[in-house]
């Protein structure tokens, strides 16, 4: 157990970095160099802009509910990396055990409700039209978010996160559920807040959304919660669908290195999805989620059945 | 459902200019748009007055960054019509390369900033980075980016060389390419088309009745554009085609200017390629006779009026702007009936709207009684 710090701390190291992956990435699709001056290649710009809004003024707005306003930033950094610890990044969990999928999937739903309560409890009126549009859109990707997960946990069997990894070493579960991860790839990019479903925070219709009060100390834990938001979903996707640690050779490479890898390009295909659509509005994202997303989950949890029926995958 | 009012402006992230819009609104959607304009009055007109007609143009220019070109060359028509004076051939070719330069500029940032609005912000990268090449042409053939001073009245200031009107074609053929690109993009890309189609809907006999001007108009089935209907510099010598959308909404309005970057941009290249010979300015007499003269040209935004009054003498008596916008602000408030809040900033963003520009007028009434603008439109006539 010596490591658990060393895997927290690197959780918080790896978010950062792969907010600057994201940045990069984005820029140059978008013709621009993005950060380039503090470390190699801008590595350390996120670390900089962290702490220059550690030291910014902190202000707590009258209007606001105190309590409200000033736990929930310290809060929301611990869902996704509760969430982390769930996912055998490190090639094994901090804490696995059966049934952590839906604790996982818990912590991303109180992540979003979270959002609404400092939204709410910021007393400005962007804020709360940001927070209600988070709940809302809340409404529309959660089932099939969830519907998407549970394939992988019925090819494997189990209900645990890593398990669900470790059972993948002859097929990707992504092949055979393919609908189903476009399913959740669509979902992830509403839980993680970027372009097409950055409903909660459009910054041309309300200001920064439900950030739109918090300042200093606390912008900083909200921008460190979305990075680890970003590194949890990455995580999940890639221990649930793109086979965990295992990669096209193994023996002198550890998993835990093929985990890192997959997450890291799950976490580049979401920067590009970001930068190739226009937002969505509030009303077509919980339209289309229940109009094609659940369909389609739900497609897919047919055709498995029908997989099985057929015997084309023998039963876990 | 009660209404209540949502206020948009004088400060609001969708508004880049300090304009206020009072949106009446039952549940999501808007009933009523009352508008109050005036916070960017510069009191120029009233400049105007203080000014020769050379340097006059030169405040003119000022009116608007971004559609610089068409008011210098608005300016400078009024002045020559007052002073009875044509320019030569060359000054004419060289103004309306300017203007159309000036367009595609203007409708470059524009689709840069509807692709903001819409939250697609790596269209809005890749349009001001072509804008960028259009910007340095400028800089390149008239020694500024943004207020040129190269059309003065009686022709330009500066002449176009061989080098740099073969470096103009170049240009123009990229632009060109490019145009056809966002073309073709803004009527695949489906997010695009989902919040622009059927948003911010303007009938024709609607647009017609609120004297609709420019891309709005065109937008809404009206064949109006002032370079067919009364050609002014060069344009009278070339085949213009106008473009006309019948769509009535956001998005017939963007590829309304789309496409016209594309023409604007075969304007240039046609005329950087005849440049006529001769001379580039005539020396306009001091003093004007007297006299009154109006110009209309079509600037980016729509047709730009100008009003010129001279009583003799090296000043004119009275000078009158009106520029497109204000001329769309009631064809706005219609546009906006109906709508949905989330779409507003993009239907606001339709009409390319230069509110800074517009300001000619500010009613101030000590009673405190608010007057809204289509009443006070009613009062002045305009």
């Amino acid at each position: 157990m010596w490591w658990i710090p060393g895997a927290l701390a690197f959780f918080i190291v790896f978010a950062f970095f792969i907010e600057w992956v994201d940045r990069r990435f984005v820029a140059r699709l978008q013709d621009r160099y993005g950060p380039i001056y503090t470390g190699t290649g801008g590595v350390l710009q996120p670390w900089a802009d962290f702490i220059k809004l550690l030291s910014k003024e902190d202000i707590t707005p009258a209007a606001s509910d105190k309590v409200l306003f000033r736990l929930a930033p310290l809060v929301l950094p611990i869902f996704p990396i509760v969430g982390l610890c769930l996912t055998p990044i490190l090639g094994k969990p901090i804490i696995g055990f059966d049934g952590d999928l839906i604790v996982a999937f818990f912590l991303m739903s109180v992540y979003t409700i979270m959002i609404f309560i400092a939204g709410y409890g910021s007393g400005n009126s962007f804020g709360i039209v940001g927070g209600t549009r988070a709940a809302l859109q809340m409404l529309g990707y959660e089932v099939p978010f969830a519907l998407a997960m549970i394939g992988p946990a019925i090819l494997a069997g189990t209900l645990s996160i890593s398990e669900i990894a470790y059972s993948q070493s002859n097929i990707w579960y992504a092949i055979p559920l393919a609908l189903g991860f476009a399913v959740f790839m669509v979902c992830s990019l509403a839980e993680v807040d970027v372009v097409p479903f950055d409903i909660p925070h459009a910054k041309q219709e309300i200001v920064a959304g439900w950030e739109t009060e918090y300042s200093g100390r606390k912008l900083a834990l909200i921008h460190l919660a979305e990075n680890l938001e970003m590194v949890f979903i990455s995580a999940l996707a890639t221990a649930l669908f793109l086979g965990g640690g295992y990669g096209p050779f193994s023996p002198p490479i550890p998993p835990a290195v093929w985990f890192i890898i997959k997450t890291l390009i799950v976490a580049i295909v979401i920067s590009n999805l970001r930068a190739i659509f226009a937002r969505f509005k509030i009303i077509t994202l919980v339209e289309w989620s229940w109009k094609y997303l659940l369909p389609l989950a739900i497609v897919q949890l047919l055709v498995l059945e029908l997989f099985f029926e057929l015997g084309v995958i023998p039963w876990p | 459902m009660s209404v209540i009012q949502v206020p948009v402006g004088p400060q609001h992230p969708a508004l880049k200019e300090p304009e206020r819009f009072i949106l009446h609104v039952e549940g999501e959607s808007v009933v009523k748009v009352d508008v109050k304009i005036g916070y960017a009055h510069r009191g120029i007109e009233k400049i105007f007055e203080r000014k020769m007609y050379i340097p006059g143009v030169f405040v003119a220019e000022r009116i608007c960054g971004i559609c610089s070109a068409a008011h210098a060359v608005a300016y400078s028509l009024v002045v020559e019509k007052v002073a009875e004076v044509e320019p030569p051939e060359r000054a004419k070719a060289i103004r309306t390369i300017a203007f159309e330069l000036n367009r595609i500029q203007s409708h470059l940032l524009w689709l840069g900033i509807l692709a903001h609005e819409l939250g697609f912000d790596t269209l809005f990268m890749l349009t001001w980075r072509d804008r960028e090449l259009v910007l340095s042409l400028i800089e390149r053939l008239f020694g500024n980016r943004v207020t040129y001073g190269a059309v003065v009245p009686g022709g330009v200031r500066r002449d176009i060389s061989d080098a740099a009107a073969k470096e103009t074609v170049k240009v123009c053929e990229k632009i060109i390419e490019r145009a056809r690109e966002y073309l073709d993009l803004c009527l695949s890309e489906k997010t695009i088309v989902m919040r622009t189609e059927n948003i911010g809907i303007l009938k024709p006999h609607q647009s017609i009745a609120l004297c609709a001007v420019g891309p709005v108009a065109r937008g809404s089935a009206v064949r109006f554009d002032v370079r067919e209907d009364e050609p002014y510099d060069a344009l009278e010598l070339l085949d213009f085609q106008m473009v006309v959308e019948d769509g009535c909404d956001t998005l017939s309005r963007t590829l309304v200017r789309v496409k016209e970057t594309e023409v604007s941009a075969q304007i240039v290249k046609e005329l950087a390629k005849k440049l006529p010979a001769g001379p580039i300015k005539i020396r306009l007499p001091m003093k004007l006779p007297e006299g009154e003269a109006v110009s209309r040209v079509e600037a980016p935004r729509g047709e730009l009026f100008y009003y010129a009054v001279s009583k003799g003498g090296d000043k004119p008596y009275r000078m009158k702007v009106r520029t497109p916008t204000l001329a769309n602000i009631p064809a706005l408030c219609e546009m906006l009936k109906g709508c949905h809040i989330a779409d507003v900033p993009v239907i606001l963003a339709s009409i390319d709207p230069c509110f800074a520009c517009m300001d000619r007028v500010e009613v101030v009434d000590s009673s405190g009684r608010r007057r809204d603008l289509e009443e006070m439109l009613r009062r002045r006539g305009v």
